[in-house]
């Protein structure tokens, strides 16, 4: 394997692993980290009188100061993520690609 | 929700438009459509902007309209969490898949896995797995046209089934894969537009300043949403493994789906391949978070408007809110939107179905003994379906004519292959028993959506569970690691596959408690709210731990195998270095052992 060629497939399986690994965090990890890093996110509050009976004593609410465009923060990142973030991810990926498979014809 | 006691004569006017037009595109099709090629994959001639659009609508099937808003309602944090997946699902298939495997010149996926690992065997395993995976997801998006002309335009259910089934058999008989990549690709349109104007008024009516973006459009409408319903964005309800196990379903699912896969077969090269799905994802998001914004304004709607809309009728929200809030104009075009979601779907899965027993089991056999099975159980098939049929429209049925038709049809079947199976028929022969097949299993899977999976976007996460175990992983490693071979992946797909499938037939399909499951052990743990998705969290990685581990004590493929490797990537030489590692499969296998493990943790956290 010559040196360039050598380079393209580090440059492919690199660019690639780091594209999956982000896209797989904000596609299905960042969902569990909300779950197991709940503090980050929620406040738990005293449960105002007449929920007692449905949420019980405490509650959880999400951090208001934790909000972009009057969503809440993990909420956003959900979506925004999985939807402008993965088609990003994937547009650099193409990019990269498209270059290299011009230097493997070339 | 109550059926309409009569006609929606808008609704079905437009209805009717959406199939016409169907068909008639079909028709002008058919012009292209000479060889097998251009049957099966349209002559790999489509463009990444046809292509990205003709996959948003096989991606958002009638499950955008029926049954994400039922989950949104029930718990929106797991709602969100399936749908980020599942969206940023295709970029995981675009990275591991889409380019490689449209260089690999295969038609379908059981033809890449069986020339990929050389075996027959695997290639009639990777059938079996298509054909349970595709009535699964099938079933129920057919019933879902009917239900929508049921319940929203007064025509009985039946006639939808029918007239939704056999359009859409009409056009993809006579398009083939370029009658069915145009009407997905009107279908798109027609199904963005028809979902985010109606829902647009939705959210002005009830007062998001944002309103005409409906995506990022209710920000504004937070603080009023967290006073009604203070639990509403609360995320610790599942166990963090629940979606660990979504992302697996998603991600390996879409790459198994031989549906999803066999569009990168039709792009005219690996370059359209990737850009096609870069534009798919932008707005299958896009048509997503709007079905988001859906949700949130029927949440909003019931608990400040007082409305009463009872849990059975949760699948229908949209059309609940359209009407509504929106009025009778917007509802119509909300059917006809749904109508196209459903159709596109079928459609794929018709042209999978069709495709793989004609071009993977079919020509394959050699001899009229080794057609013999595939006649039969085709037959035994068309005898069951004969019987539905009856049941349906006569009310002749019960034990024993199940067991009468099936067996008629299953020696009828065995018969008719021994006198017209003919070994080694040309293409042109091949294309005209296409056309026949894709007929036949046309009219089998509408007489099968008579009765059908109850909850439609369940049966469609499991067909996602199973493709990922059965199909997703040989796939994957096919492509990226070229010490897998043929005994491995027969390993990590047989049981994987069985896995999911056999927890299908008792948590799917019978109902049956999990939890209640003595066997295995770890089923305990599969509680909470879709607690059985942690079925896929053991199915897929005990899949790859297979296929991995069985491939390093057999033999190495060939070096015509492992050659393959290379060209998928691009590569013009060959150099055996490449792609076969060991960094890749161990860190497969310690991954996979971690989210395994993961199951049986923070067990006393979560509700059961």
């Amino acid at each position: 394997m010559s040196n360039d060629a050598r380079r393209g497939y580090k440059i492919e399986v690199w660019v690639t692993a780091i594209c999956f690994i982000v896209v797989a965090i904000t596609g299905g990890f960042f969902s569990s980290f909300v779950v197991i890093f709940n503090e980050v996110f929620f406040n738990q509050v005293p449960t105002p009188e007449q929920l007692v009976a449905f949420y019980g004593e405490t509650m959880f609410v999400f951090k208001e100061h934790l909000s972009v465009w009057g969503f809440p923060l993990h909420y956003f990142l959900l979506i925004v993520l999985s939807w402008i973030g993965a088609t990003a991810i994937g547009a650099i990926w193409c990019i990269v690609m498209d270059r290299l498979e011009e230097q493997q014809r070339a | 929700m109550e059926p309409r006691g009569e006609v929606f004569v808008l609704g079905l006017v437009l209805s009717i438009v959406v199939l016409l037009l169907s068909v008639m595109i079909s028709v002008w099709a058919r012009r292209f459509t000479r060889t097998l090629g251009d049957y099966y994959v349209a002559g790999r001639s489509i463009g990444a902007l046809n292509n990205g659009l003709a996959m948003v609508s096989l991606a958002l099937s009638l499950t955008t309209f029926i049954g994400l808003t039922a989950l949104i309602i029930e718990g929106l944090y797991i709602a969100v969490a399936v749908y980020a997946s599942f969206t940023a699902a295709f970029i995981g298939l675009m990275v591991l898949a889409a380019p490689y495997l449209r260089r690999h010149k295969s038609f379908t996926t059981m033809a890449f896995i069986s020339e990929r690992y050389d075996s027959k065997t695997l290639r009639y395993i990777s059938v079996v797995v298509m054909l349970i995976v595709s009535v699964l997801y099938l079933g129920g998006n057919l019933k879902g046209i009917g239900i929508v002309f049921y319940f929203l335009l007064g025509v009985p259910e039946i006639w939808g089934i029918i007239v939704g089934g056999l359009v859409v058999t009409l056009y993809v008989t006579l398009g083939g894969m370029y009658g069915v990549t145009y009407n997905q690709t009107m279908q798109s349109i027609v199904l963005i537009f028809c979902l985010m104007f109606p829902v647009a008024i939705v959210l002005r009516t009830i007062g998001a300043a944002g309103w005409a973006f409906p995506p990022l459009g209710y920000g504004d409408m937070v603080p009023l949403m967290t006073s009604a319903v203070p639990h509403y964005f609360w995320a610790m309800v599942a166990h963090p493994v629940v979606y660990i196990g979504v992302f697996l379903g998603s991600f390996f699912g879409i790459i198994g789906l031989p549906h999803f896969v066999m569009r990168f077969f039709t792009v005219r090269d690996a370059k359209e391949a990737r850009w096609s799905t870069v534009i798919c994802v932008f707005l299958v998001g896009l048509v997503n978070t709007t079905v988001y914004a859906t949700g949130f304004a029927a949440v909003y709607y019931m608990q400040t408007a007082g409305a009463d809309i009872p849990t059975a009728a949760y699948d229908y929200v949209v059309f609940i809110l359209v009407e509504v809030l929106a009025g009778e104009g917007w509802l119509a075009l909300a059917i006809a939107g749904s109508v196209a979601a459903g159709l596109s779907t079928v459609s794929g899965l018709l042209m999978i179905m069709g495709a793989g027993l004609i071009h993977d089991l079919y020509s394959e056999f050699n001899s009229k003994f080794e057609a013999l099975p595939f006649g039969a159980v085709l037959g035994l098939v068309a005898g069951l379906s004969f019987n539905q049929a009856l049941s349906t429209f006569f009310g002749i049925g019960g034990m024993p004519w199940p067991w009468i038709w099936g067996i008629i049809g299953l020696l009828l079947g065995a018969v008719l292959t021994q006198l017209f199976f003919k070994p080694d028929v040309d293409d042109e022969s091949k294309l005209k028993l296409s056309y026949g097949a894709m007929l036949l299993v046309g009219i089998l899977v509408i007489v099968f959506s008579f009765e059908p999976p109850e909850f439609i976007l369940e049966a469609i996460m499991w067909s996602f569970g199973i493709a990922a175990a059965g199909l997703g992983v040989p796939i994957v490693l096919g492509i990226w690691w070229k010490r897998t071979n043929k005994y491995g992946v027969g390993a990590g797909m047989v049981i994987g596959t069985l896995i999911s499938f056999i927890s299908w037939l008792m948590i799917g399909y019978l109902g049956m408690d999990p939890v209640d499951i003595p066997f295995p052990f770890f089923a305990k743990y599969f509680y909470g709210p879709l607690g059985w998705i942690k079925v896929i969290a053991v199915a897929v990685p005990l899949s790859f731990i297979l296929t991995i581990v069985v491939s390093w004590l057999t033999p190495p493929p060939s070096e015509d195998l492992q050659r393959q490797v290379d060209e998928m990537h691009g590569w013009t030489d060959v150099d055996p270095k490449r792609y076969n590692g060991k960094g890749l499969p161990i860190t497969i296998i310690v991954l996979s052992i971690i989210i395994m493990w993961f199951i049986t943790t923070l067990y006393d956290q979560f509700p059961k």
